[in-house]
């Protein structure tokens, strides 16, 4: 069926991942400066495209593993992996954002599944990818479930999150558990 | 039969000789990612470079006598709320309560050392099941399993985490676990 998880039904939009450019600064800007979409993450909602610009060219190009989520080449929203050194270079840790108004289309479950079916040929070092999410923040546990991610258990007021210490769910996929 | 005083104190140069005992040990070392001594020029410079300069490291002593370690580590940034806790004694100290004795000693004194740190946690690699009882033992609440999770000794692990939170420390208290 959909073997590269490009479209969801005949005629519907095809979801793809591809890098992130300066070009998409102002689809960026539609999800990074929206508290609904902040709410759950470590940063802190965008208040100037300046800020943005700065964020695509520092942190999102030199990116070991970063993405747009895009429907029809449009980015909505974005995904990466992580990178850890030494002995911690065995896991990788995934993370999301996608633009509210397409919330609730399993859209970043066909996006995990996406980077699920092929970080781990990318990174053959890789043997864990994990993601944290806030105890609250049931949409992303449910994602990341239906993705066949194992929940490991709840690490209490394991970080800071909006100035607040936070119980954070954590959940592996192991490049050895059934592929998505 | 009493086993002796057990406290927790900052390392001193004169522990040399009983550190080689535990710390020259690979059975001591095996779980945590110090390199075993293997000389005692090799302790000097580790007590002297590592052990009496790092934030928070004690020694475990019976009569003042050193027998292991235990090491409290702080995190940063926005995990400035945590810190891990690792610790280690001398092979023939183990299955007597000791380093039970030692972690809820310093548990109570690191809460007090940092008292904005909100959670402790440590990690027991999944078959080292005498570390996963010291800290059941001691009041840690075991949190799940973490698969594959680091490599430690060129082995990956699968690690059980724990932790201890500043608010667990009254209950402790009133359950005189402390």
């Amino acid at each position: 069926m959909e073997a590269d998880g490009k479209q969801g039904q005949e005629g519907s939009p095809e979801l793809s991942l591809r890098p992130l450019d300066l070009s998409d600064i102002d689809d960026f800007m539609v999800w990074a400066t929206d508290d609904k979409v902040s709410r759950f993450c470590t940063w802190d909602t965008y208040t100037s495209k300046e800020a943005g610009i700065d964020y695509i060219k520092n942190i999102v190009i030199p990116h070991p593993w970063f993405k747009a989520i895009c429907l029809d080449n449009k980015a909505i929203g974005a995904i990466s992996v992580s990178a850890n050194n030494g002995n911690d270079r065995c896991r990788g840790e995934l993370g999301y954002a996608l633009a509210s108004k397409y919330w609730g289309k399993g859209i970043v479950t066909r996006a995990v599944k996406m980077v699920a079916s092929t970080i781990f040929n990318e990174w053959p070092h890789l043997e864990r990818l994990e993601a944290l999410v806030d105890v609250e923040n049931g949409g992303s546990q449910r994602v990341l479930e239906k993705v066949g991610f194992h929940r490991e258990g709840v690490l209490r007021k394991f970080c800071i999150l909006k100035g607040r210490c936070r119980d954070m769910v954590i959940y592996s996929l192991l490049s050895t558990d059934p592929q998505p | 039969m009493d086993s002796g005083t057990v406290t927790l104190r900052p390392f001193r140069v004169s522990d040399v000789d009983d550190f080689i005992l535990w710390a020259g040990d690979d059975q001591v070392t095996r779980n945590i990612r110090w390199k075993t001594i293997t000389s005692k020029e090799e302790a000097l410079t580790f007590i002297k470079e590592v052990c009496i300069p790092h934030p928070w490291r004690r020694s475990i002593c019976i009569d003042d006598r050193s027998i292991g370690f235990v090491s409290v580590y702080r995190w940063s940034g926005n995990e400035i709320c945590k810190a891990d806790i690792a610790y280690g004694i001398a092979a023939k100290y183990w299955g007597q309560g000791i380093t039970t004795k030692a972690v809820k000693m310093a548990v109570s004194e690191v809460f007090k050392d940092f008292p904005d740190l909100v959670r402790l946690q440590a990690f027991a690699a999944v078959e080292n099941k005498a570390s996963q009882r010291v800290l059941e033992k001691a009041g840690f609440t075991k949190e799940g399993l973490l698969r594959k999770y680091t490599f430690l000794k060129g082995q990956l692990k699968d690690l059980v985490i724990y932790s201890f939170l500043s608010t667990d420390i009254t209950v402790a208290v009133d359950d005189k676990l402390l």
